[in-house]
């Protein structure tokens, strides 16, 4: 089965730019997987089972914690790595990331070099 | 950039859209890519029509149908351009994106270096990487005594130490005059450059500016084939400014230091606020060595020697450096300059280095003010038994910095030295004698007594003696 990268993002223009960073790993036949909320998300989770989440932490319906927490406690997908997106200034709140199980946390504005980088690495391509 | 049909038949609106049209006109299609593979419909139908798939007049896949396949063909043609010019807009978004992150990356790093040359390597790394260079370098501009420009290399990095001779240098050469960040595609065409061309493809480059002064620049080339374009010139203008400003940050601060560093000298001879003066001043040739008409003053304690055998040796030191400080306050409080300090004497001048007026009133002002505080330190053995002789004269002497390079004085060397000295000698305790000169500038400020006619040793000339009445 071919691996693949769920984006979560309710501003379009970060799963844009997220979208394009990625696109050399979509040459090599990743799949990249989006979703504008925290619902559709799960409902792509539930389906695909991707290998690595980008998430949003603030989102309008379901935030980025209540997702991961779902993923990596009630989905049972444990081994699926979730990268925590914050906007920078907001306080990440670590404890709350580490409750409910995230792997890793960036902050917006991202740089697209580590975020390629950071991807191959988790899908084992570097 | 590439697209692929089989990307844009998995949006769900788009299949669904499709699966539209079909039912509308219940007719079956296939769709194939430019390979021929599959990506929606029946292999083995047999269709009788092909339809091209275009994305800029090229083919990238065919619809195979009936009539319905030629609108399916032509909607898959509108919706392969539309998602090429999302992914151009988006590729575009994504190089600003990334230069903000770079220039927010540089400045970020910026803030931690103190010297040039990590700086000049910081910035040329970075600049590297994002304008596909494979060497550059980075050159310091700065003027010489005679107003020539000097450049020098500060910092080189990628290829430049591969190539047959220094050629940082000679296009340093070449680059001079330019005023503005400059792209040079072709050096062969280029006549200042062409000389390079058989070793470098492409070159950009950058003057570092400070307050419209060129104080260097950033040079990056690269000896593979490839054409830098306005955005790249932008990006490493951009990246110049910002090293730039901290290069002159990082010159204020080893100013700074340096002036710290001459201030804190200064200040062990002459006032705080004298010391600002000399600093502000704009007279490089103020502690170079001239002639100068000076005030000098010498103190000294009678009888130290005897003194020093009544107490332990410890003792006399502490009681020393109570006794200097209060006299060297008051001769900074009047504008004078410590000199030196001989055993228990103290030599110090008024009027240099910097020009002061009145000098002759200052000395006695601050003579007066030194025996009084004497008579007034909380300290009775010192009060007691320091009893200070002073000597005062003026005239034209050499000041400046003298002695060897190992330990050099800022002091005064003339007859008048060695006559302010010899009137000290002659002073008893706690009394004030000054020469003619002195006598004459301010004999309505000051009382005196006229003590008589003295023959310096070693001199042919006698000198008047006065003294101040306080």
């Amino acid at each position: 089965m071919s691996l693949s990268i769920l984006i979560v993002d309710d501003e379009p223009h970060i799963r844009l730019l997220l979208q394009q960073t990625l696109e050399e790993l979509e040459d090599e036949g990743v799949e990249l997987l989006i979703a504008d909320n925290g619902e559709a998300a799960i409902a792509i989770i539930k389906q695909q089972k991707p290998d690595l989440i980008f998430l949003d932490v603030m989102m309008p319906k379901m935030n980025g914690f209540d997702v991961c927490n779902a993923v990596k406690n009630e989905l049972g997908l444990s081994d699926v790595f979730v990268i925590m997106l914050t906007a920078k200034g907001q306080e990440f709140d670590k404890q709350q990331g580490e409750k409910v199980g995230a792997n890793l946390y960036m902050t917006k504005p991202f740089d697209p070099d580590e975020v390629l980088e950071k991807s191959l690495e988790i899908l084992g391509m570097s | 950039m590439k697209i692929k049909l089989k990307q844009i038949l998995r949006f769900p609106e788009i299949a669904s859209i499709i699966d539209e049209i079909l039912k509308l006109n219940s007719g079956s299609i296939s769709i194939f890519d430019h390979e021929g593979n599959c990506l929606l419909g029946d292999l083995q139908a047999l269709h009788t029509e092909t339809y091209p798939i275009l994305l800029h007049n090229q083919s990238i896949g065919w619809v195979e149908g009936d009539k319905e396949a030629a609108t399916v063909a032509s909607l898959l043609t509108y919706l392969v351009n539309r998602e090429w010019e999302r992914k151009t807009l988006a590729h575009e978004t994504l190089e600003r994106y990334k230069e903000i992150n770079l220039l927010y990356r540089i400045s970020e790093k910026l803030s931690a270096v103190l010297d040039h040359k990590s700086l000049a390597l910081l910035i040329l790394q970075e600049a590297m990487q994002a304008i596909r260079a494979t060497g550059g370098f980075v050159i310091n501009c700065h003027q010489d005594d005679e107003q020539n420009q000097q450049c020098e290399m500060i910092v080189v990095a990628g290829e430049c130490s591969q190539l047959s001779y220094p050629l940082s240098e000679k296009i340093s050469e070449a680059i001079f005059d330019f005023l503005q960040p400059e792209i040079i595609n072709n050096l062969a065409y280029d006549f200042r450059l062409a000389f390079m061309a058989s070793q470098i493809s492409a070159l950009l480059f950058s003057p570092l500016k400070h307050q419209n002064r060129i104080i260097g620049f950033i040079v990056l080339f690269s000896t593979k084939p490839v054409s830098y374009n306005a955005s790249d010139l932008k990006l490493l203008t951009a990246i110049a400014s910002q090293a730039a400003n901290a290069i002159e940050n990082i010159r204020f601060h080893e100013y700074r230091l340096q002036e710290e560093r001459i201030k804190s000298n200064l200040e062990r001879y002459m006032s705080p606020q004298l010391v600002q003066a000399v600093i502000n001043s704009k007279d490089e040739n103020l502690l170079k060595n001239c002639r100068k008409n000076l005030v000098i003053l010498f103190a000294d304690i009678r009888d130290f020697t005897t003194k020093c055998e009544e107490l332990p040796p410890e003792k006399i030191v502490e009681y020393l450096n109570i006794y200097f400080e209060e006299m060297v306050n008051v001769i900074f409080e009047h504008g004078g300059t410590v000199n030196k300090f001989v055993g228990d004497m103290i030599v110090c001048m008024f009027g240099a280095p910097a020009s002061l007026t009145n000098c002759e009133q200052r000395a006695i002002e601050a003579a007066i003010g030194m025996q009084n505080r004497l008579q007034h330190i909380p300290n009775h053995w010192i009060r007691d038994n320091f009893h200070t002789g002073i000597g005062i004269s003026s005239g034209e002497v050499v000041v400046g910095n003298i002695g060897s390079p190992h330990h050099v004085d800022y002091t005064a060397i003339g007859d008048q030295v060695n006559v302010a000295s010899r009137l000290q000698s002659l002073a008893k305790g706690r009394q004030i004698l000054v020469g003619r000169s002195i006598y004459n500038a301010t004999q309505n400020d000051f009382s005196f007594k006229e003590v008589g006619i003295v023959k310096l040793k070693g001199k042919k000339n006698k000198i008047e003696v006065f003294e101040v009445l306080y």
